[in-house]
């Protein structure tokens, strides 16, 4: 089975077209977050975190949001299904310009962090810190992604994007009951420990599996529906 | 506009460029011999003058301003011309690449130079004093890295960023708007914006050369960056600001006047960590209304093809980025002569300039370097 890659290129185009104000809002939110971060103040540094945060899980259920949610309500899948393309066709061409949408503002957000933690007064401990919610981040995108490419609901599509993003709260609660994590934060000093390893690869594991699966299950499709 | 009318204009921006990155050269050799950074600069020499000082905020206050100025123009330009990803793709090759290849270049070798000046040097200055002193210490600290004389590319990239999302929200409608009124909601709105920005930093302004983006030079040189696409979407614009030309003149020399005699009085460092509102209001004035001077100059003045004008243009951004290292070099040897402070500016800028010059004409102008840094 060959793919149709110009036509799945304009599709990717075409979420890229449809996504690029949002990406505008959640760039700018993101550079101004770094900023914050920058003047190594406890008040900004809560303020910038925050934002950072609502930033990605923003820009994670907008991407989300446009390809996919408003594509059905708007029934624009219909004019999709006219052009020459196969149902693989266009599973890859949603999980491409997914991936794109959410993960070129992920990872200018993630550099920048870093960036931010280990060139400013900011204790380097943090660096573990920031990974392991970074990497809840794209757990929680992948999760969302699998549910809204799997159900045909806007209902189910809206609760898969938003109970993974909440779980964030208890996830970064939960991380500071780990000693092992919440004694390094305030270190001077990038400090691998298991847990945090551990935490970190399920997760990434988690994400790209996740994803895996949902290409592989969608690939098989004989159909769009 | 029609395309002669644009490429007309463009000799003059471009020579305006070229001028505003030459001036770093002199800028950068001077600051050695103010007794203001005496206490700051690596290459600080015992020989000063209280005259460099007179001259070198004045340049310090438009050089750079006037860069992103000329900067948004082009970028402006650019995507008229060719559209907004002919634009994302050129500041790749001539931005990014050269930032990434260059940057770690320009630390190693400021880093090698100074490394010599600590170990031979007999009259060092605070800076290298101080670093000795830290040397001594059992873990002596670090300084955090930074973007050096580079930092320049650094908020190109990002003004490269930002212009996207102005565009792609439309938020230039606003811009707009404020360039179609009378010029002097520009000329004396844009001070005030810039207000608040300076007023955050010391005075004279540092350079932004954190990893991190700041929010005043955001704004600062943003203000810039966007009036330079204004000035490209209205190209009437100078032409409606000059006839305020002699009263900008006039106001930026009283003004300067007063600056140098507050600066003489707010002395960076310790006590005076940010600059005062008053400091501010006059270094944002100054700014913006020595930028358009010049821009208005350089219309009428540089308006013109000329072969020395386009050599210079065209080797600028080379001598740029390969200029600070090589007068570091030459200013540390110079440091321990007793020659005049005029004499040890003309040999580190002569000596400078030359290298830079001679580099480009063998290593840049006909080979392939000169699609990234000609």
């Amino acid at each position: 089975m060959t793919l149709n890659i110009p036509v799945i290129k304009l599709l990717v185009a075409k979420d890229w077209q449809l996504f690029q104000k949002q990406l505008a809002v959640c760039v700018l939110a993101g550079i101004v977050s770094l900023c914050f971060l920058g003047l190594a103040k406890p008040w900004a540094f809560y303020v910038g975190s925050l934002m950072l945060i609502i930033v990605m899980v923003s820009s994670a259920c907008f991407s989300i949001a446009t390809s996919l949610v408003v594509e059905r309500k708007e029934q624009t899948l219909a004019f999709v299904m006219s052009l020459p393309v196969s149902p693989l066709d266009f599973t890859v061409a949603k999980l491409v310009g997914n991936l794109v949408t959410f993960l070129v503002p992920f990872g200018v957000m993630l550099g920048g962090t870093l960036a931010v933690v280990l060139f400013t007064p900011l204790p380097d401990g943090l660096f573990v810190y920031a990974l392991l919610i970074f990497g809840y981040l794209l757990f929680a995108f992948s999760v969302s992604l699998a549910i809204a490419m799997a159900v045909e609901t806007e209902g189910w599509a809206t609760f898969g994007m938003i109970a993974p993003m909440v779980l964030i709260n208890p996830y970064m609660m939960a991380l500071t009951q780990v000693p092992d994590i919440k004694d390094r934060i305030g270190v001077d000093a990038i400090v691998w420990t298991t847990p945090a390893v551990l935490i970190l690869s399920a997760l990434v594991t988690m994400a790209v599996g996740l994803v895996a699966a949902t290409a592989w299950r969608h690939a098989r499709k004989p159909a769009f529906y | 506009m029609g395309p002669q009318a644009v490429q007309e204009r463009l000799h003059y921006m471009d020579h305006l460029r070229a001028l505003a990155m030459l001036a770093g050269v002199f800028f950068h050799a001077a600051l050695a011999y103010s007794p203001l950074m005496q206490g700051f600069f690596p290459t600080a020499d015992r020989q000063n003058s209280a005259g460099v000082d007179a001259v070198i905020w004045g340049l310090h206050l438009v050089r750079m301003p006037l860069f992103f100025l000329v900067a948004g123009f082009f970028a402006a330009w650019v995507i008229a011309a060719r559209g907004g990803p002919a634009l994302a793709r050129q500041r790749v090759r001539r931005i990014l690449v050269p930032f990434l290849v260059a940057w770690p270049l320009v630390l190693w070798s400021l880093s090698a130079s100074t490394g010599w000046a600590l170990e031979n040097v007999q009259h060092p200055s605070a800076f290298l004093a101080m670093v000795r002193e830290w040397l001594q210490q059992p873990d002596p600290p670090r300084l955090p890295p930074g973007t050096g004389h580079l930092w320049f590319l650094y908020y190109l990239l990002l003004f490269g960023v930002l212009h996207w999302v102005v565009r792609a929200l439309a938020l230039g409608r606003i811009g707009a708007w404020l360039v179609a009124r009378h010029p002097a909601w520009l000329l004396l709105g844009l001070p005030v914006l810039l207000w608040p920005a300076l007023a955050s930093v010391s005075a004279p302004h540092p350079a932004p050369e954190g990893l991190v983006p700041q929010f005043w030079a955001i704004a600062y040189y943003g203000a810039f960056f966007a009036l330079g696409t204004l000035v490209h979407a209205r190209a009437d614009w100078p032409e409606r600001a000059r006839p305020f030309a002699p009263w900008l003149a006039l106001a930026s020399l009283a003004l300067y006047a007063v600056f140098l005699w507050r600066l003489s009085v707010e002395l960076p460092g310790q006590a005076q960590p940010v600059a005062s509102w008053g400091m501010a209001l006059l270094e944002a004035c100054l700014s913006v209304w020595l930028a358009v001077l010049c821009l208005l100059a350089g219309r009428r003045l540089l308006d013109r093809a000329s072969g020395v004008m386009r050599y210079l243009a065209q080797s600028a951004y080379w001598t740029y980025l390969l200029h600070l290292p090589l007068l570091f070099a030459v200013q540390y040897v110079l440091m321990d002569k007793d020659w005049s402070w005029g004499l040890k500016f003309a040999v580190a800028v002569s000596a400078t300039l030359a290298a830079c010059l001679l580099s480009y004409q063998l290593l840049v102008r006909h080979t392939p370097l000169r699609g990234f840094v000609g």
